[in-house]
């Protein structure tokens, strides 16, 4: 009698694991983050991830619905556990893609840590881009190049908490 | 080999080679034989950082596997899982003195476009590197829509990037697949002929792909359309530095194989020529000798 109750428990366990696709056992999830000439993190176990999608921050947990998204340029924040100050990385776009099993892979051309940009060095890099932007004539190849290095020295200055116009 | 193909001119002209003849032709193979083992070492070098280069890519492109499969061994491959319309991209150098890696590639071309053709598929190639572009351009002239050379190897994602630009503009999403054909390093001695099918995602309908998944953002075609162009980079890339790693073990082996012919045939002329210097010092002996006895009497 008790040797039956005890193999119909994990039958049920198992039943409710089909139905809410979202509860496991796993408390952290995995993280891998890749670009193409480091490994930053391999199987990494992390609390929490905070992803800049091209239509906005989301915060990426274990049991997370599946998702793919396109990053923008932006600062990609990787909370451990028990550790409160999240970990911050500048990516220069890129993709994330969270599997049903609570691992997300994310991969992109480059990224630098925060704490390694100087805030100098972007703000002389954004006044760069913006002569040149305005030396550019309308709707060249030069011009949309001039742009998109004024977007991603004020996306990094914006991290930086510089106000960059 | 190639030591023996720069000798093989100076002794066939004449019937006997002298003592002259035999010591600069020992002179220019012990000259090769530096170059080759020098080459030899500096292979070996650039492959410990291929090799590093490597493993990065390999982590990189890990995200791929679940979306594309693993990369599939071209030796008893049988080919028939490849689609109606296939876009084939051979890796292979644009140097030379590499060992067999471009032959490999280009009999493994062969063989595919043969077969797809044979099943009453279509296909087209876009050659990267210069040897494999000399190689085929016999074979398979009509297949080839574009090549690429001077890549400098071993390449970097800008470089997997323009390449992938390249062949989106080349059509690539119009083909069902996209199939890399590329050299994968084991280790430095031994790399296998491998290749990747790559397949465009199916936006609608039945056969839509990634159902499980969301977008963000909600334009899900668009994003796919990004996403595969990112697919395509990655797994270049990840071909690139595998190929390039191949290639410098390939050319490793070559090159240590030439030193030992050169440094074999080195020693069977060093015999020949001490043959020819003490015959000749013999000869010399007799004449003084019978010169000698001549004026005795």
């Amino acid at each position: 009698m008790l040797s039956n109750a005890i193999r119909r428990v994990p039958r049920v366990f198992s039943v409710a694991r089909r139905a809410m696709s979202t509860v496991e056992e796993s408390s952290s999830m995995s993280l891998n983050f890749n670009l193409p000439h480091e490994s930053i993190y391999s199987d990494a176990k992390v609390a929490q991830v905070i992803v800049p999608g091209v239509a906005g921050e989301y915060g990426v947990t274990a049991d997370h619905v599946p998702v793919v998204a396109q990053m923008k340029a932006g600062v990609l924040q990787i909370l451990h556990e028990g550790v409160a100050e999240p970990e911050k990385y500048f990516v220069a776009g890129g993709f994330s893609i969270t599997h049903p099993n609570s691992v997300t892979d994310i991969s992109c051309p480059e990224a630098v840590r925060l704490d390694d940009i100087d805030s100098a060095a972007v703000t002389s890099a954004f006044e760069e881009a913006k002569s040149k932007f305005s030396n550019a004539e309308s709707g060249s190849v030069a011009q949309a190049e001039a742009q998109i290095d004024m977007d991603v020295n004020r996306s990094m200055g914006a991290a930086l908490g510089l106000t960059l116009v | 080999m190639y030591v023996e193909r720069v000798m093989g001119q100076a002794v066939a002209a004449r019937g006997m080679a002298t003592e002259k003849q035999i010591f600069n032709q020992i002179q220019s193979t012990k000259n090769i034989s530096k170059i080759t083992s020098s080459m030899k070492m500096v292979s070996a070098a650039k492959l410990k950082g291929d090799e590093q280069r490597l493993s990065l890519a390999d982590a990189f492109n890990k995200w791929t596997t679940p979306l594309t499969g693993e990369p599939v061994l071209l030796e008893g491959a049988t080919y028939d899982e490849l689609p109606q319309k296939t876009l084939i991209v051979p890796m292979t150098s644009d140097k030379g003195l590499c060992g067999g890696i471009n032959s490999f590639i280009t009999r493994g071309t062969r063989d595919i476009v043969a077969k797809v053709t044979a099943d009453g598929k279509e296909c087209d190639v876009v050659v990267v590197g210069d040897k494999g572009r000399g190689q085929m351009k016999r074979l398979l002239a009509g297949k080839i829509i574009r090549s690429a050379t001077e890549v400098q190897s071993p390449g970097s994602f800008t470089l997997a990037s323009a390449l992938s630009s390249e062949l989106i503009a080349a059509g690539a999403m119009n083909y069902d697949a996209v199939m890399i054909v590329y050299n994968s390093f084991v280790n430095a001695a031994v790399y296998e002929q491998k290749y990747k099918l790559i397949k465009p995602y199916v936006i609608e309908g039945e056969e839509e792909s990634m159902l499980e998944y969301e977008f963000e953002p909600d334009t899900k075609s668009e994003v796919m359309v990004d996403l595969y162009e990112y697919l395509l980079t990655s797994q270049i890339f990840h071909s690139f530095m595998d190929a390039a790693a191949s290639e410098q073990s390939s050319r490793m082996t070559a090159m240590e194989n030439a030193s030992k012919n050169a440094g074999e045939l080195i020693d069977s002329l060093t015999l020949k020529y001490n043959r020819a210097r003490q015959a000749r010092i013999t000869t010399e002996l007799i004449e003084i000798i019978s010169g000698a006895a001549a004026l005795e009497d």
